[in-house]
């Protein structure tokens, strides 16, 4: 497999000044992310204080951003990022279509509005978890119950259901399935909060409550400390220094998740930043 | 070396000192990207302690008795009694840090 050099999560402004920067340094870049930049770039009304583009509209920004990166030959490789594993000498980057690896990786994925429901991270690995083919082995003649978010948890649902007893299956979206058999899917239930109980998962919701061995939460959006086991966050935001290193050795992070101003400028300044430093640390290692 | 064994063989073997026991399954991926983390730290630490592997699977029943819910799980054995347990993928250096502190 191919291992490059920098890989970046993300098309905002933090990734994509990354992107040039590396490729300015020569370095072999692997972006992933969105074609058109963020939404938070794209949908801006305007954008008075970008310095070099006066009352600029957030999509003519995004546009000029794309067509910067186009010009110094980086690529967008439209993937979703599932998880991205310290390997120790390299990053294993699990992807919904397929694995890459890098030897350095920069977060750039934006901030997250994702929230925990209260008593899940508690329980995170106790009860609750957020990969069902994973745990699907530990659930012979169980019970689950499945917080879905998108049509593409079904089949997560279908794996976990030939080896679990029952699953209660809780679509938070548009539900159009035809999932049957021992999964039970109830529509319009809103978790509240998690619970354990004498041993079992409790979720409890508006009106009604359900009770499982076990509970999996699959949101489309993953907090980073998800994204990047082992990442040391500062509240909700990933904890970098200067240099917009993270704890984690060759791992650096840029832009709105690492923490307010939310300001395009800025995002794009800790991009430039992270891609330095993370050519830095590529030549630290190749000296050693 | 991270040594694979079944449940008759955790039961029949000599447990002295300090074991790191691995559960995982083979379609799990935090689980497959653990292992090579942790043949790596089990190479460091050979002096230390025993490594063994135990896929969820082919035995449920050694999952159930440790108390697994979710897997990647490392469960830290001294004299045969579980002392500590990490769930989910974590880094080398934590990895190591995981075990040494266990010691």
């Amino acid at each position: 497999m191919e291992r490059y050099d920098v890989a970046i999560i993300g098309t905002g402004p933090a990734g994509l000044e990354a992107a040039i920067t590396a490729k300015v340094r020569n370095k072999s870049v692997l972006l992933l992310g969105g074609k058109g930049s963020s939404d938070k770039v794209s949908k801006a009304h305007t954008i008075q204080n970008y310095l070099g583009l006066p009352d600029i509209a957030g999509e003519d920004m995004a546009k000029t951003f794309l067509d910067h990166a186009t010009k110094m030959g980086v690529e967008i490789t439209e993937d979703k990022v599932n998880a991205i594993y310290s390997m120790g000498q390299y990053f294993a980057i699990q992807c919904h279509n397929g694995d890459y690896e890098a030897s350095t990786v920069i977060v750039a994925a934006g901030m997250t509005a994702m929230k925990p429901f209260p008593g899940e991270m508690e329980n995170l690995g106790r009860g609750v978890s957020y990969c069902a083919t994973c745990d699907a082995a530990l659930y012979k003649g169980k019970t689950a119950i499945i917080v879905a978010y998108s049509a593409e948890d079904e089949p997560e649902a279908e794996f976990l259901a030939e080896r679990a007893e029952k699953v209660y299956y809780l679509p938070q979206y548009e539900y159009a399935g035809s999932l049957g058999g021992n999964i039970e899917v109830t529509l319009d239930v809103k978790p509240e909060s998690i619970e354990m109980k004498d041993g079992q998962a409790v979720l409890n919701a508006k009106d009604s409550s359900f009770t499982a061995n076990g509970i999996f939460i699959l949101r489309e959006q993953i907090a980073p400390s998800q994204l990047v086991p082992g990442l040391e966050m500062d509240g909700n935001h990933i904890k970098v220094d200067r240099s917009m290193a993270t704890n984690i050795k060759g791992l650096f992070a840029a832009g709105d998740i690492t923490g307010a101003p939310y300001q395009y400028i800025k995002s794009a300044g800790e991009g430039n930043v992270a891609a330095l430093s993370a050519v830095s640390y590529l030549n630290s290692v190749k000296n050693n | 070396m991270v040594k694979k064994i079944t449940t008759d063989e955790f039961n029949s073997m000599d447990k002295a000192g300090v074991s790191v026991l691995d559960f995982n399954a083979v379609w799990c991926g935090p689980c497959k990207m653990l292992g090579p983390v942790l043949e790596e730290v089990s190479e460091e630490m050979a002096d230390d302690a025993k490594f063994y592997s135990i896929d969820t699977d082919e035995n449920p029943d050694l999952a159930k008795e440790f108390g697994i819910m979710n897997i990647p799980a490392v469960v830290i054995l001294k004299d045969g009694q579980k002392v500590d347990m990490n769930v989910g993928f974590v880094p080398k250096d934590a990895l190591k840090d995981f075990v040494t502190k266990n010691l």
